[in-house]
């Protein structure tokens, strides 16, 4: 996973041709700063590892546990992807988890009159609705995100209530409810795709090292994820079963890197948020890119709630409450800045998989929940404060 | 009266930034009690850094500042101000969200936000002056002018001797001058304080100060009593006479370009308009052309470039380029063929954490793209190079961070984005301000070779040698509109001046209003 991140401020070119002449500057490319949030991660599950090994407990590294927080991440995992596209604007939004929740509620009040379909879609619509009511108000009245996604945070949440009238809606069609258990809970085989993705990026890593002659950090990278990979799927006999949601949210991972990293449209949503002003006066359409980046984010929060509605097909008024927090906090852990133009949507998939470790490391080692809320904050914090020092230098250079 | 012995000496102050830039070489001046003293020059002669000297935000590199008959070296704002030193800056530095009376005594110790002594101290300060204000009214309702006097008041609560003006009217209305105007002789003839007034107005510099010593190229060369002296003559203190050369240079080069002019107009302005900052302005732009506008700070000389670039959603009137109407948006301004080069350069012109080749390649991503959306980031990378090379850019690559450039490499950059995509008409709004004179002639070069390969453009320069140098036809810009148009070989700087600062003399010369733009 860890194979080609990407953020501008990355002194080293990125998927690039050109790096022959330059000399790497290893020290920032494996610094805290770019790559904190992997070492951490990493720390956290060999830690973990040792831990449950030592103490006689589950192993925390079978195949078993390892799927099951792959589950947990995913729908957190897939709004921060979103969240951080929305951050690199220069936007903030904290109302996802109301609009998650509206959409799953929406989705389990509708499925048994509408159909599956149309309920996604029904769903899906008003999702859609809340990111352009949250970008406009921002765009066109000029009201800071913030506040503006902090009143509907609230007033979306009111619309839960006033939907379910406070109460807990239900799918009791026992035909229906079986569909959204075979979609929700369809199991890929990942075993021989992942041992094949990481034989390519290990391929991958010795062809670029062929052309450039040079070790980049990339090939690190690349080698180390392609062995995690391969690695895995070998030790459990090629067969790796993940869940849709996980397959789902790996997928659009993929694809929000792609555009961030390789395409026209990344490049805008960088400098939008790099600099908006000088974005539009190079005729970027910084409006709409903002506007964009809103709808995107509500749109994943409402696909979200829709895998949400699916897997438990009932909805409480209160569920999902909170869940914004983490989303933010699995983007700032993975280094996105808060006044945009800096962010790795790989970066906060690994935050996420971090907090979630976490979680999953106290369940399994019954610390007891206590603790709990204490040491996520203090990680959230500690990594702000890494990367706040970190990059110390470049603040100053700025401003 | 000690009217004699000066308040303020400098004497042979000189100051040197690093080895290499000569700020200040060697300037005498006094200063007065119960006098106005005037301080011009144009931009870069050295006015802000002897301003830093004399209110102590600078230390002078050589020479002696005497003060009050002892000489002193003072190493920070608030010794010079303690000792009664107060700076009017041209950015009025207040606090917006506070009362006036808080601002107007924001340096008082005590406990109390506002005691009996400040209102007591207050209700002086507008007896003084004879100017009333409001003393709880919150700062950001206030006018501009009105600002002003608070940062007038502030000044004059610290118990200053010396109150140092730097261009305190440049954002005014013509009423609102008159308020400062009068403040000042009030200040000057009734308290016996000294002032040292800076401004580019020069009917304002005739009609207010006693004396007035002009700075070029970091010398005073130019000194006397206000009293015998007329605008043309200030204003020939300012350009000096080498603009003669160039001047000759720009004849010679209007009639090379005369005879091998089109007449086709690339860009056309009808009745462009943007309320509160621009009057309705009509204007052609052939192609091959290079139009200067001339006009001082707020004149509504960006306002206009701005305007054009479709960036000013508040903007009414035509733009047609090519005979087509363009939309009011940047992005059909770059779609069309326009390009901006903004004053603030890493305000506007940069993306301040992208290398070289990431700006460079930003306004035309397609081009450097596969498919139109696959970057190919060899070409963007080859297109920084390509950048660093035509321009002279001074950096080690094209990887380098652009706020690791100097300003004149940094300004390149923002001019190099839009090389390299099919540009038809270049809106360059102050290219040269703040940069070493090497850059700055090789932009004023890059700019005819741009004209000559058959792109038009439009600059905007308060430095109107330059305009004079690169520019085939001025138009000069006052109070948000167009007061004179001339040809750049049938002009001369002196000229400019007049018409951008001096309110008589543009009066007379300029054709009335209406007639100007209907041709």
């Amino acid at each position: 996973m860890a194979s080609t991140d990407h953020t501008p401020k990355a002194s080293t070119p990125v998927g690039g041709l050109s790096a022959g002449k330059g000399k790497v500057d290893w020290r920032r490319a494996f610094g805290l700063r770019e790559m904190g949030v992997y070492y951490a991660l990493i720390l956290l599950v060999v830690s973990l590892a040792f831990l449950t090994a030592y103490l006689g407990k589950a192993n925390y590294l079978s195949v078993q546990n390892l799927t099951n927080v792959l589950y947990q991440t995913s729908l957190t995992a897939m709004m921060a992807a979103a969240m951080t596209v929305i951050l690199v604007t220069g936007n903030f939004d904290l109302s996802v988890a109301s609009v998650a929740a509206l959409s799953a509620a929406v989705m389990v009040g509708t499925v048994e009159s509408l159909g599956i379909l149309p309920a996604f879609g029904a769903a899906m619509g008003v999702a859609i609705l809340c990111g352009l009511l949250n970008g406009s108000i921002v765009m066109f009245l000029g009201i800071n995100a913030f506040i503006v996604t902090l009143g509907t945070l609230t007033a979306i949440r009111g619309l839960v209530q006033l939907y379910t009238d406070g109460r807990s809606l239900q799918v009791s069609d026992l035909e229906t409810v079986a569909t959204l258990k075979a979609f929700e809970g369809y199991i890929f085989d990942m075993g021989v795709p992942m041992f094949v993705a990481g034989l390519a990026m290990l391929a991958l890593a010795i062809v670029s090292f062929g052309k450039h002659l040079q070790i980049l950090p990339r090939h690190i990278g690349l080698v180390l994820g392609g062995v995690v990979l391969a690695g895995l799927s070998w030790s459990n006999g090629l067969t790796f079963p993940l869940r849709m949601p996980v397959v789902i949210t790996a997928v659009f991972v993929g694809i929000v890197w792609f555009i961030l990293s390789f395409t026209t449209v990344g490049r805008r949503v960088y400098a939008v948020g790099g600099n908006p002003e000088a974005a539009r006066l190079s005729g970027v359409n910084v409006v709409a890119y903002r506007l964009g980046a809103f709808v995107l984010c509500s749109a994943t929060a409402g696909f979200a709630g829709i895998l949400f509605g699916s897997r438990l097909r009932s909805m409480t008024p209160t569920a999902l409450s909170g869940m914004e927090l983490t989303v933010i906090a699995s983007a700032i852990l993975g280094g996105t800045s808060l006044f945009g133009g800096a962010g790795s949507v790989i970066k906060t998939v690994a935050g996420a998989l971090l907090l979630f470790s976490l979680t999953n490391g106290f369940n399994i080692l019954n610390l007891g929940a206590n603790y709990q809320g204490l040491i996520e904050g203090i990680v959230v914090v500690a990594a702000a404060a890494i990367y706040t020092v970190g990059n110390g230098k470049a603040k100053s250079k700025t401003s | 009266m000690t009217d004699a012995v000066p308040l303020m000496q400098l004497k042979n102050v000189r100051k040197t930034f690093g080895t290499q830039i000569v700020a200040l070489r060697g300037v005498d001046l006094n200063i007065t009690r119960g006098r106005v003293h005037g301080l011009l020059g144009a931009n870069g002669a050295g006015k802000s850094t002897l301003i830093k000297i004399l209110s102590g935000a600078y230390a002078a590199t050589g020479g002696s500042v005497i003060w009050k008959g002892s000489e002193v070296r003072w190493t920070s704002p608030k010794q010079a101000n303690d000792m009664g030193v107060a700076t009017i800056h041209q950015h009025i530095p207040l606090v917006p969200t506070l009362s006036v009376i808080e601002n107007v005594f924001m340096g008082a110790t005590g406990f109390w936000r506002v005691n009996a002594a400040m209102r007591k101290g207050f209700e002086g300060l507008c007896e003084r002056v004879g100017y009333r204000l409001d003393a709880d009214a919150i700062v950001s309702d206030l006018s501009i002018g009105a600002r002003q006097m608070v940062a007038i008041f502030q000044a004059l609560a610290t118990g200053a001797d010396l109150i140092v003006m730097d261009e305190p009217t440049a954002s005014l209305a013509a009423d609102e001058r008159e308020i400062v105007y009068a403040t000042v002789r009030k200040l000057s003839r009734g308290e016996n304080k000294a002032i040292l007034f800076v401004s580019h107005f020069l009917d304002e510099i005739i009609a207010l100060t006693d004396e007035v010593t002009v700075l070029r190229d970091g010398a005073a060369v130019f000194r006397a009593e206000t009293a015998g002296l007329d605008e043309d003559k200030i204003a020939e203190a300012i350009v000096g006479k080498e603009i003669v050369a160039l001047e000759k240079a720009t004849l010679e080069r209007s009639r090379h370009v005369a005879d091998g002019a089109t007449d086709v107009p690339v860009l056309q302005l009808r009745n462009l308009a943007s309320p509160g900052n621009l009057a309705p302005i009509t204007l052609d732009l052939r192609r091959g052309e290079v139009l200067g506008v001339a006009g001082l700070l707020g004149s509504g000389r960006s306002e206009l470039l701005h305007a054009i670039f479709g960036a000013d959603r508040f903007a009414s009137g035509e733009v047609l380029l090519n005979g087509k109407r363009l939309k009011t948006s940047t992005k059909a301004s770059v779609d069309a063929g326009l390009a901006l080069v903004p004053e603030d350069r890493f305000g506007q012109g940069l993306v301040p954490d992208f290398e070289i080749w990431r700006n460079t390649s930003l306004p035309a991503l397609e081009s450097v793209s596969r498919f139109g959306f696959l970057l190919d980031q060899k070409k963007e990378i080859a297109r920084g190079e390509e950048a660093i090379r035509r321009l002279a850019i001074k950096a080690p690559d094209s990887q380098s961070i652009v706020t690791d450039l100097s300003g004149g490499n940094a300004q390149k950059v923002t001019i190099a984005k839009w090389l390299f995509s099919d540009v038809k008409v270049f809106l360059l709004d102050e290219p040269t301000a703040g940069i070493d004179i090497g850059a700055k002639t090789e932009i004023l070069q890059l700019v005819r070779k741009l004209a000559e390969d058959g792109k038009s453009v439009i600059i905007v320069s308060s430095e109107f040698e330059e305009l004079m140098a690169a520019c085939d036809r001025i138009i000069v810009m006052r109070d948000g509109r167009k007061v004179a148009e001339k040809a750049a070989h049938e002009t001369n700087e002196h000229e400019l001046l007049l018409l951008a600062g001096g309110k008589d003399n543009s009066n007379t010369q300029m054709t009335p209003q209406g007639q100007t733009i209907g041709a």
